[in-house]
């Protein structure tokens, strides 16, 4: 198979994801409308509390991280929940693909997504807020950005994975693990208010040193910016793994075929 | 290559096959499976609900894996090559499922992605198959939309996508109106015919397994009771020839019960159903017990699968 046939392995999720995406009315909603409420709600906060400029950008960096986290780590992990919601799975699994096929195509889509609803959240939060996302320039954004997608691939990996181990209530998953994400990595606040135990969990997320990396353009603070791309790197590469892993695993239970029925 | 070498499709032998949930004991679904399927075949899987056809096929299909046995598809290994022989099967099952916002074109299209097809060679590939398989006034239109027939006939062209040596349907007419039904079988001796691949079939439909099938394994409870041609199966079972007599008046029953060569008798007023065996010549001395009435019709039916699978499902 040349390399146009291997490509297109990758890119059969980033076009089912891509058909269905389009096809669903709510997918304005995913786009639109709960990134512009968290946009909002928490531009209009920093005006309530009337809090400086440094503060303000501390907590808007926030919400618009969270939302695209939110976005492109949906996008990994319908890579199975399309599957799985319509019984197709077997279909997928018969053929010969594995999870980085899967991973990456459906991470596209979900960069293409998310950076979609990054523009839009830019220009409004300059435009209502007068915050100007891009003031460090190009290089900062784009890998603070990069961080971000990593952290969403990590948490989609994980949404499969749990699919495949425990069956079809594991979509909760979905919608979960990127709440606690938010929790633990210092979305709207320092990690050091979190109690030291849970100060060693945010430590292990790629996401917080990304954000404290970010937030230094413009409240200049220390950062450890190569902990974080290691510690993601570290994951994605354990995450296809064990991805794959969970692949084989429900091949072995049989959960591959009751998934499909 | 190994796999060109191979004269047979399908080598098992040992497969066994157990699920277990959380809290629940193991139910063991396959017993010590042994079989042999040729290249170019078509074999059927015959057996009740339940009977572990759908997971046979899975193992075979590398979609699940046993717990015990030895597997070669293609004169692969079922174990080491399974990337390969992914490449070389396709499956189609019943009450087939896909996307369902995907239209029929976009579903084949990103299943041949899946298969590593690209460009014009992807474009021309959907196309023959949305031809083939007569789907072509309903390309555009979403899979939740299909009926249940275009649905098994996407589900019969997506399988044929990579252009597989040997092609797994599990049930592919279940569900299906009779006339649709056949449309299908004959799709699938038609292709089966044009490209030689080698067939799985599992099915309970008896006609489906006459019609298309070289060989049958009959499941039951997990493992193979029988596995013969069709009509050695009919043979060996002794089912016997079933002579219908449709009469007015009265005929003793018991007497027929003696003629030698008479298996079984059935009888209703007017009617009666007797099984001989096909090589006896007992039909003329029966017909000579039926002197007192008349007879108004009498047929020979030869025993079908359906008999021999009411026999083995016993």
């Amino acid at each position: 198979m040349n390399w146009r046939g291997k490509l297109n392995k990758y890119l059969a999720s980033a076009y089912k994801n891509w058909i269905i995406s389009k096809r669903n009315i709510f997918t304005v909603f995913e786009l639109f409308f709960w990134p512009m409420i968290s946009l909002l709600s928490i531009g209009l906060l920093t005006r309530f509390l009337k809090v400086d400029e440094g503060m303000g950008s501390f907590l808007l960096v926030g919400a618009i991280a969270l939302t695209i986290l939110q976005v492109a780590q949906i996008d990994v992990a319908y890579v199975l929940l399309f599957d799985m919601w319509s019984k197709s799975i077997k279909n997928t699994f018969i053929a010969p693909v594995h999870s980085y096929h899967l991973v990456f195509g459906a991470l596209l889509f979900g960069i293409l997504r998310g950076s979609v609803v990054f523009l839009i959240l830019v220009v409004v939060s300059r435009y209502l807020f007068g915050f100007n996302f891009l003031a460090g320039g190009p290089v900062p954004v784009i890998i603070f950005l990069a961080g971000v997608f990593a952290t969403a691939a990590v948490i989609g990996i994980a949404v499969c994975i749990s699919i495949l181990t425990f069956g079809q209530k594991a979509d909760v998953a979905a919608w979960s693990l990127s709440g606690l994400i938010l929790l633990f990595s210092g979305i709207y606040y320092p990690i050091d208010v979190l109690p030291a135990s849970l100060q060693v969990v945010a430590r292990a997320i790629p996401l917080t040193y990304f954000l404290e990396y970010y937030r230094s353009v413009f409240i200049p603070e220390p950062h450890n910016l190569a902990v974080g791309a290691l510690l993601a790197a570290f994951y994605l590469i354990a995450g296809l793994i064990l991805f794959d892993r969970a692949i084989e695993r429900a091949r072995r239970t049989g959960i591959m075929l009751r998934l499909s029925e | 290559m190994v796999e060109t070498m191979a004269k047979q499709a399908v080598q098992a032998n040992g497969i066994c096959k157990s699920y277990k949930g959380f809290f629940t004991k193991a139910t063991m679904v396959l017993k010590n499976i042994s079989l042999e399927i040729d290249e170019g075949e078509i074999f059927g899987l015959l057996g009740p609900n339940g009977s572990g056809k759908t997971t046979l096929i899975s193992i075979f299909s590398t979609l699940i894996y046993p717990e015990l046995g030895s597997l070669r598809i293609l004169g692969l290994d079922g174990q080491k090559d399974r990337d390969q022989i992914r490449k070389l099967i396709n499956i189609s099952t019943a009450k087939p499922n896909f996307p369902w916002s995907l239209t029929v074109k976009e579903n084949l299209r990103h299943y041949g992605m899946l298969y590593g097809l690209y460009g014009s060679g992807l474009a021309r590939i959907v196309s023959d198959q949305i031809d083939a398989f007569e789907l072509n006034d309903f390309q555009d239109m979403k899979f939740e939309d299909l009926s249940t027939g275009l649905k098994q006939r996407l589900s019969l062209a997506k399988a044929m996508l990579n252009s597989p040596r040997l092609l797994f349907l599990d049930e592919p007419t279940t569900g299906l109106d009779p006339d649709i039904s056949l449309k299908t079988r004959l799709l699938i001796q038609r292709i089966h015919k044009e490209q030689n691949i080698s067939v799985l079939l599992s099915t309970h439909y008896m006609p489906e397994a006459e019609m298309l099938c070289d060989r049958i394994a009959f499941l039951r409870k997990g493992e193979i009771v029988a596995l013969d041609t069709p009509q050695n199966l009919k043979n060996h079972l002794g089912l016997g020839e079933k002579v219908i007599v449709q009469f007015l008046g009265q005929v003793d029953t018991a007497e027929i019960e003696k003629v030698p060569g008479v298996l079984s008798v059935s009888s209703v007023p007017g009617k009666a159903e007797i099984t001989i065996d096909r090589n006896a010549d007992s039909l003329d001395r029966i017909v000579k017990l039926f002197a007192r009435a008349k007879i108004l019709d009498i047929s020979i039916k030869e025993p079908d699968l359906e008999d021999v699978f009411i026999e083995l499902a016993r």
